[in-house]
Formats: C-alpha cells, structure tokens, sequence
C-alpha cells in the first residue's frame, strides 16, 4: 500500500517551520529505510534559473531540511549529493550559483552532482512494447536512497510536473527537447529505470495560474500515488493527465490503495488554496496567439523577433 | 544604395538582419558568424556568409556595418571597421569600460568614420511623446524623474529554449550586468533628456550571486538643471510578457507624466490593432510600420532606419558617440565606487 502525506509550514516560512513541517512529514511516512545507506541522492527541480520566489524551482530550504532530518534519521556520515541535470537551456553549473545550491552545499557540506557529467550509462526499458534507451548517471543508479524533490505546479505541456516529470530532468541527456515528441513515454521509461523512494513535494510557493505561498509539504513513498494526490489538489483528473495514465499502465506505481495522512491541512482545504489554470485552454490560447502571428507575417511580411522563432 | 554588413548573428543581429532587409535603398550584402547555422540563416536572402568577420571586411565592398558581437570583441571589431573606411551601428553597450569607449572614439575620429550605438529606447512611441511633452514644458522644470526597467536580461527563455551564451555571466568578457545592459538605456534617456548628469548614490544587486550583477540602483544629479533621478534596473524578473516592466516617471513643477500613459495597456490587443494596420497598409501600398506589433521592437528598426538615413544624406547622425561616452562614464564611476569595474 502507498503512503502520501498532505502537511503545512505555518505561512510566515521560517526556516524552523520549514524544517518541522518537512520532519513532520518524513515521520508520519514512516518510510522503512534499508538497512546499511552510505549514499543519497536529493533530486531538486531546477528546470531553469528561475527564483524559488517564482514557485518553478525548489526551495534550497526544503532541501536544507531533508538534509537535517536524514543526517538526524540516519547518521551524520552519509554522503548526501544535491543533484540536478543539465537541461536544454540550463546548466546546472549556473543553476547551482544562481538559485542558491552553491551556498547551501557549502553551508551544509554536501557535495552538488551535476547528473549530465561522470559516468554515463545507457539504460533499456520497454514501455508499450517498445524498447527506449536513455542515458542515466551511474551514481544515480547506484545510490542507497532516491529522495525526489519535486515543485507543486502545472505544466504547459504535461499538464502537472511533479514527482514522475521531476524524474525526466534527471536524464542525462541535456538536449530534452528532443525527447518531447515522445514525453509522455520518455517520463514512464525514466520513473521504470530510476525509482524515487522517497518524495518529498515542495509546495510552499506552489504554481498554477500565478504562483502562491501555500506552506504545502507532500511526502509519499510511491512516486505515482504522490502525483495522482498533487493532480487532485490541482485540480485535475489524474487518470487525464497523459505520463500518469501510461504510468498506471506500466505498473510504475499503486494507486488503488493509497493511505492519504492529512496533517494540518487537508486535500479539500489545499485544492480550493490552488491557483488553478486550465493547461489545455493556455496552450489552445498560446497555440492561436502563434498561429495568428505566423499568419500575419506571411500576409504581411513583417518582420518577426528572433525570440519568437520556432 | 548602401552596401552593408552584418557582423554578428546572435538574436540581436538576425533582427538587425531582418531589419535592414525591409530598408529603402539598403542592399545586405554579407554575414559573418562563427555559427554554421546563423551562416545557413542567410542563404535564403542571397547575402554571403563568412565566419570570420575580418575575412568579410577584406573581402567585401560595403559603406557600413552593423556590429552585433559579444561585448568583448566591441572595440576590436569597431577598429578593424573603422581601418576599412566603414560607418558603423553597434549595439550597446559602446564598450565594457571608459577607456575602451575613449579608445574607440579615438579609432573613429582617426579614421573620420561615424559610430552610432543602439540606444533604441529613445525611439519607442512612448518615450518620444514622454521627451515632446518636456520639451514643450508641460511638466514645468524636471526636479525628479524615476526610470525603472526589469526584466530577465540573459536569462530569458525564448519560444525554443536555447542556452544563454556564456559570455553574458563573465565580467571579464560582458564588462558588467543588468546596469551595463538595462541600466545603459534608463542613463542614456536621462542624460538625453537632462545632460550632465553625476552619480549621486549607487548600489548594486547579487541575488544570483553571478559574477556580475543581476540587479542596480542609482541615482543621479543633473548639474544642468539641478534634477535627481532614481534609475532602477534588474535582470532577476522571470517575465516580460505580457506586461513589459519599463517606465520613466518625471515630476515637473506642473505637474506629473509618465511613459505609462502613453503605452499600451494591453499588448496582446495592441499587437492586433497594429497588425490590422499594417495589413491595411500592405492592402493599399503604403509602408509598413515594421514590428509595430510587438511594441518594443519597432524602436529597433526605427533607430536603424536612422542610422542609414543619416549616412545616406551625410547628415548628422541622431545620437553622438560623445552621449555615448557619457553614459559610459557614468556607468563606469558606478562599477568603480562599488569595487565592480574590470580591475576592480
């Protein structure tokens, strides 16, 4: 049976009330640690150099806080490693200065793992019959623990990016883009490869249709019944929302029995909290502004800004 | 007909490209970039492409060039220009430092070819009525004007996601951050409205904790007219669309203007009335307002425009390479007093 708790920081953001609602939230898992741990590996959503203030990354504060609670929960001499892969247009070398990672590691000593950089190993996993390859840093495939620490926000694309998707930017491929004909597929096949034992959502500035300061910390132990928790509070039919259907499909997941702990806060109270927005109704939007804009300069022979191009 | 080049394809110079395109009696007439596919860009214009902009300037018969490269390789690339005989628009920032710009002035009196800088901001449609309502002394005397302008620098996320170049997060090879790149438009707007302006009060911003800043205010004292201004800039804003965060506020002794009043409310209905219009021009002969629909833009092509114009009747060009040097030294002193500058 998967286990997700739904908790809350009080709503001043105090780094203690951070930390006790993210302590909180590991001990009301009660998440079966293996025996012997020697290396964890803290996956942080870092998809561009975007301010946590701007709810699209994670909270370094939220990681500081994991990184007590599993020095207090399972000894001081883990090697814990804060990591992050480079994407299409981000470079973890820059993400880790700009949004703050560099002073933490320093701060806290652990060391930062650029996933994209080291030993590379090219992984096979069939999803729908099809077999897909990708490229995944070994050490994240060898690591004791996998502590996923996805955002509480929507996707233009995807619809929700939580747990599964925080999965996709740890393939080490940086060009990611290339995958997104296939995302839904390519999510599913990274979620088979690398499982997240623990996840840890950060939803203190949750994103939907603007970001908000909701103090929400999820926690689950199963990567896919976390994510069908995050889509009802968005707002969304789980079973909609492409990768998570494939997901359920693949057996990535248990969705059907699933103990939902609400602590402070409850699924009722964080949905109606949610700055909602309709993923499809933007992109339609946007899909038409774009549309309308290419039509225009065929007709007109305008002149159209380099940043705009497709 | 001008004979131009364009030296650089990064963003900025493909829309410089694109541009000088749709210009009267402007003929493109080679690229250079190290880029196989900006290179490839061109071929479908019929303009040649070489990777080595000294190879272009050797090879090529021009009377202009435009100069898009990093702001490392301004003053080289002015010089190499000037040797040749050439006009030259260059974008801002002139140069990373005073020296530099000096040194470049030097280059261009020697040689007795003209520089202009892309200070576009003094051509946006707000801006010009803002500069006409103080000129024609509506606000009364100017005693505090404000200038804010926010935005995501580098680091903004286009339509295609592609990685910022590097250069822009060095201080060695950018020369500075947002006050270089943002701050140089709100200085140059004040020292164009106002003139002799020094620096006040400055300080500078690390929230990314870049090598050079994301983020600067300062303020600034006109010994001309005796106004203070407040100019505000960042590169720490996540978007710029749809509400562009640029404004200049004056405060006269008549009273109070603002370039807000005079821009658009909504850009996305403003983009439609603007394109209607310019359907409605193509439909019955008249000319484009070229990039009217993005708002910003359009000032891009405007001071472009200007630049060719002047070259073409030998007339003065709109913005003087001594303005530019002002709003460098200004820049200048502040990197100084804040221990930024390049030696610093």
């Amino acid at each position: 049976m998967a286990k997700v708790v739904l908790t809350s920081a009080s709503k001043n953001f105090a780094d203690n009330d951070i930390r006790d609602a993210v302590s909180r939230s590991f001990d009301l898992l009660g998440y079966n640690y293996p025996e012997k741990i020697d290396t964890v590996i803290i996956k942080t959503n870092l998809c561009y150099y975007w301010d946590y203030s701007t709810g699209e990354t994670t909270d370094p504060r939220i990681i500081s806080a994991i990184i007590d609670y599993l020095r207090a929960r399972i000894g001081d001499d883990i090697s814990i490693f804060v990591a992050e892969a480079d994407a299409t247009a981000m470079k973890t070398k820059y993400s880790f200065k700009i949004l703050g990672y560099e002073n933490l590691s320093k701060a806290k000593n652990v060391e930062l793992l650029n996933l994209s950089e080291g030993e590379i190993v090219e992984k096979q996993v069939s999803i729908r019959n099809n077999r897909i390859t990708l490229p995944v840093n070994k050490m994240l495939l060898e690591s004791d623990l996998v502590i996923n620490v996805p955002k509480l926000r929507t996707h233009n694309l995807v619809g929700l990016t939580c747990s599964l998707k925080n999965m996709f930017g740890a393939i080490s491929k940086p060009r990611k883009f290339s995958y997104h004909k296939n995302l839904d597929a390519i999510i599913v096949a990274i979620n088979k490869l690398v499982k997240s034992d623990i996840c840890i959502v950060d939803g203190l500035i949750a994103r939907g249709k603007y970001p908000k300061k909701m103090g929400l910390i999820l926690a689950g132990d199963d990567a896919l019944a976390t994510d069908f928790v995050v889509a009802k509070i968005l707002g969304f039919n789980p079973r909609a929302i492409g990768h998570l259907k494939l997901a359920e499909k693949e057996n990535v997941g248990d969705v059907n029995n699933t103990e939902l702990i609400e602590d402070k806060t409850s699924l009722k109270e964080a949905k109606k909290l949610f700055p909602g927005s309709s993923f499809l109704l933007h992109r339609l939007s946007w899909g038409l502004q774009l549309k309308l804009l290419d039509v225009y300069l065929k007709l007109s022979g305008d002149v159209s800004p380099p940043f705009l191009k497709a | 007909m001008l004979r131009v080049g364009v030296i650089g394809l990064g963003k900025m110079g493909q829309l410089h490209f694109l541009n000088a395109l749709h210009m009267k009696d402007v003929k493109l007439v080679a690229i250079a970039d190290k880029s196989k596919r900006n290179r490839k860009m061109v071929q479908r214009y019929n303009v040649k492409a070489y990777d080595d902009y000294t190879v272009l300037l050797d090879s090529e018969e021009l009377d202009a060039v435009i100069i898009s490269l990093p702001n490392f390789l301004r003053e080289e690339s002015i010089a190499y220009a000037a040797e040749k005989g050439l006009d030259i628009f260059v974008d801002k920032p002139l140069a990373r430092t005073l020296a530099e710009a000096t040194r470049i002035a030097g280059k261009a009196r020697k040689e007795g070819v003209r520089v202009m800088t892309g200070a576009n901001y003094r051509y946006m449609d707000c801006v010009q009525r803002l500069k006409k309502m103080l000129d024609e002394g509506r606000v009364g005397d100017v005693v505090i004007a404000t200038a804010d302008l926010i935005m995501n620098g580098p680091l903004g996320h286009g339509r295609v996601p592609t990685p910022v170049p590097e250069w822009w997060l060095s201080k060695e090879k950018a020369g500075g951050g947002a006050l270089l790149d943002l701050g140089y438009h709100l200085i140059d707007l004040m020292n164009w409205m106002f003139g002799d302006l020094r620096v006040e009060y400055s300080s500078l911003g690390y929230r990314f904790q870049l090598p050079v800043e994301d983020g600067a205010m300062v303020v600034l004292r006109s010994g001309k007219s005796k106004m203070n201004c407040c100019v505000n800039v960042g590169w720490f804003s996540k978007s710029i669309f749809p509400d562009f965060n640029f404004r200049v506020n004056l405060h006269g002794t008549v009273g109070y203007t603002s370039t807000d009043n005079f821009a658009p409310k909504n850009l996305r209905l403003y983009a439609i009335k603007e394109a209607s219009r310019n359907l409605l021009r193509k439909a019955t002969g008249k000319k484009l307002k070229y990039l009217s629909y993005t708002y910003y833009y359009h000032s891009f092509f405007k001071i472009l425009e200007l630049f060719f114009d002047g070259i073409q009747k030998d007339t003065e060009l709109p913005i003087s390479l001594e303005e530019e040097i002002d709003v460098i030294r200004i820049i200048d002193d502040v990197y100084k007093r804040n221990g930024a500058d390049l030696n610093g």
